[in-house]
């Protein structure tokens, strides 16, 4: 996805002197055509994260539209009251660009995992939450809100789904409506596991690339429905929740540091959120749903 | 002392007696730091969005009620529309909302924040190659913050001369973390540095006024509560306090002897 945010940003660059690079000392050899062709708006300005988003909001302040990208949890954790204050309270328009996601650093440790940044920041008044599940996503949604004048957060991954959905800024997506009792709802890559899983089963499965503002108009929809929330992070289980009334179960990530090193899959596997595990699970919550409906 | 200057304190007094509210003895320190800016810079209280404005951001929050005294002495607004300062339904936070008070270019309060937005604003100017400048004050105590050191690090790095940060050195970090020759580390971390009298009017001005070919640092050195005995001798009891009918009546005495 790093790669396809590079192009999306060269291209517009062509035709909007406005945007500037600052890079936390990241991807900075994946931007040196970037830096090449736009010197005066490419910054590598090393590790400090607080400080990346400070300049972010001044820049945007005078009218510029700033992407500061470095990896998530140190652009997001570290940086919480730079992203509350300097965007948010002021309401400057910054683009936050995380790498990493909740495991892509697998092999690094709970230092460099990151899944607490899409609930965090969704609390946030003002502050616009997306998690681009594709390389398509990542184009569209960058393009759709890059200069709306909001502060937005998009949390990238090296590891990108391969399903073709609409995309849409702050728009669900009903990748299987099936009149269904038990509804999935799922986010951002894992959409892949979660879609193996649960072709042939009958459940309706949503999928959100916009976290926040969460499209309540399509939960409200599957109301009457169970709703079981896959994901492997904390965030969008919360942003379901804004929609007061609903049976909703979750499975994934849940308050723990996950030391098994290896890769993305392995730890994956180390939640149940692999394709075997999700299959099990779902049918398990499939028989919930329907004691729910009785 | 300037006779504006002890106005603005008088103004300044009197909002935190009918208030309640106010950081006098670090607002006190600041007057003739803001006085000599608002002085020296290009801005236009008629049109506060001026385009060719120069742009100020008070990185020490909690002396908003002096920034506002300040503002409204150069004509911003009129003093008494900041008299229900930190009250309910007013516009006049103890902490500014630049939403909400003309001149106020970035909302500030926790510490150590302005300093880095201001650092990406003298930026943003030099992308534009335009000449504006861009100031922010700082405290000393606020200067215990890393972030700080950090804004400090990326404007050498960056050049920006055009970038001005006027550290107000009133021995608030006496009591906690202490920062020892202030005007050594700034110049350690790159920056053109003055060290001067921080209640002196022309040095202000003229610090503001010496050329530079990299960012500048003036370190003002001042006084806790500067203008007022009662402050001066305890300020840390006076820290968040307002006066009393007494006391005010004490401090203005003070004020209205010292005016020149």
């Amino acid at each position: 996805m790093r790669g396809q945010f590079k192009n999306t940003v060269m291209d517009l660059a062509t035709k909007d002197d406005s945007i500037v690079m600052i890079l936390g000392d990241v991807s900075v050899y994946l931007f040196r055509d970037y830096a090449e062709r736009y010197p005066n708006r490419f910054y590598n300005m090393g590790i400090c994260e607080n400080t990346l988003i400070a300049v972010g909001a001044g820049l945007a302040a005078r009218g510029l539209t700033p992407f500061v990208h470095t990896i998530a949890p140190f652009v997001t954790e570290r940086s919480y009251e730079q992203i509350k204050l300097d965007m948010c309270y002021n309401r400057l328009g910054v683009n936050i660009v995380s790498c990493g996601a909740s495991f892509d650093y697998a092999w690094d440790g709970a230092t460099h995992h990151s899944y607490t940044d899409l609930g965090i920041l969704r609390h946030l008044p003002n502050m616009e939450v997306l998690q681009p599940g594709s390389n398509k996503e990542v184009n569209e949604l960058v393009r759709q809100c890059y200069n709306n004048g909001n502060p937005t957060y998009f949390r990238l991954s090296d590891n990108p789904h391969e399903i073709d959905v609409p995309v849409q800024f702050g728009k669900g997506v009903e990748v299987f409506a099936k009149n269904a009792s038990l509804t999935v709802v799922t986010a951002g890559p894992i959409l892949e596991n979660v879609h193996k899983a649960v072709m042939d089963l009958d459940v309706n499965l949503l999928y959100f690339n916009t976290i926040s503002p969460i499209d309540r108009e399509l939960i409200e929809k599957y109301r009457n429905t169970t709703f079981l929330v896959i994901h492997d992070a904390t965030g969008l289980w919360e942003a379901v929740n804004e929609i007061q009334g609903l049976s909703v179960y979750y499975h994934g990530y849940f308050r723990e540091f996950m030391g098994c090193y290896g890769t993305v899959h392995d730890i994956r596997k180390e939640l149940r959120l692999d394709v075997p595990s999700l299959r099990r699970v779902v049918i398990h919550f499939m028989k919930f749903s329907m004691v729910d409906k009785r | 002392m300037n006779k504006d200057c002890a106005k603005i304190r008088k103004n300044i007094l009197e909002i935190a007696h009918m208030s309640g509210h106010g950081h006098i003895p670090t607002c006190f320190s600041i007057i003739e730091m803001l006085y000599a800016l608002y002085n020296f810079m290009k801005h236009d209280p008629l049109n506060p969005a001026w385009n060719e404005r120069d742009l100020f951001v008070l990185s020490k929050g909690h002396a908003a009620l002096a920034h506002y005294a300040v503002l409204s002495h150069h004509g911003y607004f009129p003093i008494e529309n900041v008299k229900r300062f930190g009250l309910c339904g007013s516009d006049f936070g103890c902490h500014a909302d630049r939403h909400r008070v003309p001149g106020v270019e970035i909302s500030t309060g926790s510490l150590g924040h302005g300093v880095n937005v201001a650092l990406g604003m003298a930026l943003a100017e030099k992308i534009k190659g335009r000449s504006t400048r861009v100031y922010t004050l700082i405290g000393d105590g606020e200067s215990n913050e890393g972030t700080v050191w950090e804004s400090m690090m990326v404007a050498a790095d960056l050049g920006l001369p055009n970038y001005t940060v006027l550290y107000d050195n009133n021995m608030s970090h006496g009591r906690g973390l202490q920062i020892k020759n202030p005007a050594e580390k700034f110049e350690a971390f790159g920056a053109s540095v003055h060290d001067i009298d921080g209640h002196n009017i022309d040095e202000i001005t003229a610090a503001l006024d010496t050329p530079n070919d990299r960012y500048k640092v003036i370190v003002c050195n001042t006084i806790k509560g500067y203008g007022s005995t009662l402050l001066t001798e305890n300020h840390y009891a006076w820290h968040r306090r307002s006066p009393s009918d007494d006391e005010l009546k004490e401090m203005i005495g003070e004020l209205n002897a010292r005016a020149v």
